[in-house]
């Protein structure tokens, strides 16, 4: 197997900007990616993309948004799923000798549709869907364990969320919450575009190890605040780079809610059990430009988590080890977790 | 394939397809897993990634219907992930399967293409719903209008007829009549074929697939971690290759590179796939299962998989090309999508298909001697193309 | 003490509603393109790089991975490159049987759907057959134009 390495990302953040479709802002996006990469159109190998057809209100949206994704008669296959699943199918193109250079996009516009509405429409319609049950929600259940559980939760939850930045005026950008989340905890929509440039030569971030895991469907089934399927997939991560928790230095956690994140940086080994939320409040190290208060949509945020870890990571003085996290929809049910290796 | 790791298919398991199940989707996907796996010999602690496909959501009415499901294949504890392409969804998934497998992230991989489309009751809406919401959604576009566009310039360009795809028609529901799974297993006329109810012109009712439910399971290995199933058949994965194409078909109208009915995606996809194998056409195989879901669309996969020029398409039906007893490669011994179209396993269900045939495992449809099968996949605008090369152990 | 599972009850089923509204923004290009349509104009993009005018307007080419740069207009006057006959009905358009089908119009290098009117169906095998020939047709702009694709339609300059 061959290493692989991160060669250019881009990231785009808006929110209802009229003059571009959603084919533009992809178009833009991946265009600056390819060229933080030094690379053009023609020298991708293959592309993997992540996105939701209820999400972009597309029927079958690649058919008409993979193609501003550089993937002109290109080898190209799109995932109804995280970003970050998409890059580490990305990575194994790379790793396997199959193509030289791989791009890797995902997005989401949560301007266009009922984001609520669609988050309510993951659930299960015989036992979840008549008791009003939305992602947020899940959240909220996590939350109410954890503050009943953990002290520190409780005590380090306000400076948390004043570490993530102002909060947008427009109500329309933010959920509405569930007990007993507060609006500095909640997420904040936005029109998400992550691009990622991965190629088998020498570049600036080398990909040191993946993971990835499943928890059941059924929210009574899983450990909600323990998150099997992270714990699972960042040891992957780690054993694989051959690094321990301890040495991460940049830490990028996707997470739907302020909770979510906390209960995230347990579960990868970056706090003890109980306190996460401490981390959050106390560490630059986590989720530097706000984690999901700097906007979100699904199915994006596992990528722009990688993106982002590979900006600081470029950007440090010394060479320094990140891990990025992303999260599938249905509360998390599908994790991947990505170290990656400053030069 | 001469990928870093050697790729065989071990087992499959499959539903029957019809118009409608009663069973919960995972209840259908246990089944076929189950079956998949007894097939294949492996047991499910062997297998270590589980690939979902499932395409469009709203035909289930659900929302990443995958989440739901994906335990039921035992994704629980394992790397999973859903891929949705459109047609294409399942022979994605199969891939996307492949490249982790040949990057050394596992040794056994489950693929599921799963479909549930009687849950919509609205099922042209839904697939008008796929369309640029911009410039085209307006015109009333569905998948049916959508081929028929393109069938329309084959009359024109090449001298189709409704009488010449009807014989497609006739053959492949003829092979169908073999194949307990198949949904449409009447063994129709090109008499029947040309009196059906008009669809959107030249396209008639059994000119086209059929609305279809159903889940398609395979078991993928490298073939070192499968060498301890050593006397079991195999089908080995010689090639494969995916391409995309632009969303917009009037782009294509006139392409210097490629026509809308020129199917410029499948001749690239082709010459990779088939030259990995070494294969100098499709028509050297023994099998080949297209994916398409309208008798026009096959004849449009003859000139890409190398059976003749495109302008010697109308000649090569006349000729009685594909059918069972034919001589030549056997198209479709499964009956093909036009007999059984589950969106988001019907392109898996042809490489599933071929892998029964080189296996020898084929039953009553199988065709005698089948060391090589090709299949094909065909998705979104008619704009993503897959094609596969297996061959027996 | 457990019972067997074998016990069987009719499949329950429950009904479901699925419909979502969303806003598309159509983006610079487009809102341009449809609002040239009030001034009975087709409008395409040129894209530097392969020369092609990409009709209706994008605001970038997909093959070279470029922005577009000039806008040209483009004549009402093409040809009919390939058509169909709907007979499928859909809420909110109108009642078929309708022809629908993509035109090159004079000075584009890619084709436009959109229907095609005044065509008599009540013999659909013998119209089709007799548009087969790729015959020359005109974009007719309605009176009133709302800014969506249906703004103009296209007629055949001979009867079929």
């Amino acid at each position: 197997m061959r290493p692989v390495y991160l060669h250019g990302s881009a990231v785009s953040t808006t929110w209802r900007d009229a003059s571009r479709s959603l084919t533009d802002l992809i178009f833009e996006c991946v265009r600056t990616a390819l060229g933080t990469a030094g690379i053009s159109a023609a020298d991708v190998g293959a592309t993997v993309l992540a996105a939701h057809d209820l999400v972009d209100g597309r029927g079958l949206t690649s058919m008409v948004t993979a193609p501003a994704a550089a993937t002109y008669l290109k080898d190209e296959t799109r995932l109804g799923d995280d970003g970050a699943l998409a890059f580490v199918l990305g990575d194994a193109r790379v790793r396997s000798g199959s193509v030289d250079t791989c791009l890797v996009a995902a997005w989401g516009r949560a301007s266009e549709g009922p984001i609520d509405e669609i988050a309510h429409a993951l659930f299960d319609p015989f036992t979840a869907r008549p008791l009003a049950l939305t992602e947020i929600a899940v959240s909220g259940m996590r939350a109410a364990r954890c503050l009943g559980d953990f002290p520190g939760y409780g005590r380090w939850r306000g400076a948390a969320a004043a570490r993530r930045g102002v909060r947008p005026a427009d109500p329309s950008r933010v959920p509405a919450t569930a007990w007993p989340l507060r609006a500095g905890e909640l997420p904040v929509w936005a029109d998400v575009v992550a691009a990622v440039v991965l190629g088998s030569q020498p570049g600036p971030v080398r990909v040191g190890g993946v993971g990835m895991s499943t928890e059941p469907y059924e929210l009574g089934d899983r450990d909600l605040t323990g998150l099997t399927a992270l714990r699972t997939a960042s040891a992957q991560a780690l054993t694989d780079a051959g690094v321990d928790a301890a040495s991460i230095d940049v830490l990028e956690l996707d997470g739907l809610t302020l909770f979510d994140e906390a209960l995230a940086a347990e579960a990868v080994g970056a706090a003890a059990r109980g306190d996460g939320m401490s981390l959050l409040a106390n560490s630059p190290r986590v989720n530097a430009g706000g984690g999901s208060a700097a906007g979100y949509c699904a199915p994006a945020m596992g990528l722009v988590r990688v993106a982002r870890a590979a900006e600081r990571l470029r950007n440090a003085t010394t060479s320094q080890v990140g891990l990025a996290t992303g999260a599938s929809v249905v509360a998390a049910q599908v994790q991947a977790a990505v170290v990656l290796e400053g030069a | 394939m001469t990928g870093p790791a050697e790729l065989a298919i071990l087992g499959v398991g499959q539903t029957p397809y019809r118009r409608r199940h009663e069973g919960s989707t995972p209840e259908l996907v246990y089944g076929a897993v189950r079956a998949a796996l007894d097939h294949s010999g492996l047991e499910h602690r062997d297998i270590d990634l589980v690939i979902g496909g499932f395409a469009p959501d709203a035909l289930a009415g659900e929302n990443c219907p995958d989440k739901r499901f994906l335990p039921a294949a035992g994704a629980v504890g394992k790397w999973s992930m859903r891929i949705n392409t459109g047609g294409t969804t399942g022979i994605a998934a199969a891939y996307a399967a492949m490249d982790l497998l040949e990057a050394g992230r596992g040794d056994a991989a489950l693929v599921v293409g799963v479909e549930r489309m009687a849950q919509a009751r609205s099922v042209p809406a839904v697939f008008n719903s796929i369309f640029d919401p911009i410039y085209e959604r307006d015109t009333g576009l569905s998948t049916v209008s959508m081929g028929a566009l393109r069938a329309t310039r084959m009359m024109q360009s090449w001298g189709y007829t409704a009488e010449l795809w009807a014989r497609v028609a006739e053959r492949n529901f003829a092979h169908a009549a073999s194949n307990p799974l198949a949904h449409i297993r009447t063994a129709y006329s090109v008499g029947d074929v040309l009196t059906s109810r008009m669809l959107a012109w030249p396209i008639r009712q059994l000119d086209a697939c059929p609305i279809s439910e159903g889940v398609c399971a395979v078991v993928i290995a490298r073939t070192s971690a499968a060498a301890r199933q050593r006397g079991r058949p195999l089908a080995r994965v010689r090639g494969r290759a995916t391409v995309t194409d632009t969303y917009n078909m009037g782009d294509r109208i006139g392409r210097r590179e490629g026509d809308l009915v020129e199917l410029l995606t499948l001749r690239m996809a082709a010459q990779r796939a088939l030259g990995q194998a070494g294969l100098a056409s499709a028509a050297d195989a023994d099998v080949v299962e297209i994916h398409a879901p309208f008798d026009h669309a096959e004849t449009m996969a003859y000139a890409p998989l190398r059976f003749c020029a495109a302008a010697d398409g109308p000649a090569l039906v006349e000729s009685g090309f594909g059918h069972r007893d034919g001589g030549g490669p056997v198209i479709n011994p499964s009956g093909g999508p036009m007999a059984a179209n589950p969106v988001g396993a019907t392109a898996l269900i042809r490489l599933a298909e071929c892998a029964l045939q080189v296996m020898g495992a084929a039953g009553e449809r199988q065709v005698p001697g089948a060391a090589t099968a090709v299949a094909t996949g065909q998705g979104g605008s008619t704009q993503f193309s897959t094609c596969t090369v297996l061959s027996g152990s | 003490m457990g019972e067997s599972a074998a016990g069987k009850v009719p499949p329950l089923t429950i009904d479901g509603h699925w419909a979502f509204d969303y806003t598309y923004y159509a983006g610079d290009a487009a809102s341009r393109f449809f609002a040239e349509l009030a001034n009975r104009r087709i409008m395409g993009t040129r894209c530097p790089q392969c020369l092609r005018v990409l009709v209706p307007a994008r605001g970038f080419c997909d093959a070279c991975f470029v922005e577009t740069t000039d806008w040209v207009q483009v004549s009402p006057h093409g040809t009919l490159e390939t058509f169909t006959i709907l007979t499928t009905s859909f809420p909110g358009l109108p009642e078929p049987p309708l022809v629908v089908g993509y035109v090159m119009l004079a000075g584009a290098s890619s084709a436009v759907l959109n229907f095609v009117d005044g065509i008599d169906l009540t013999d659909p095998d013998a119209a089709g057959t007799a548009m087969l020939g790729r015959p020359p047709v005109t974009a007719r702009f309605k009176d009133v134009c709302e800014g969506r694709i249906t703004d103009f339609v296209f007629t055949l300059d001979e009867p079929a």
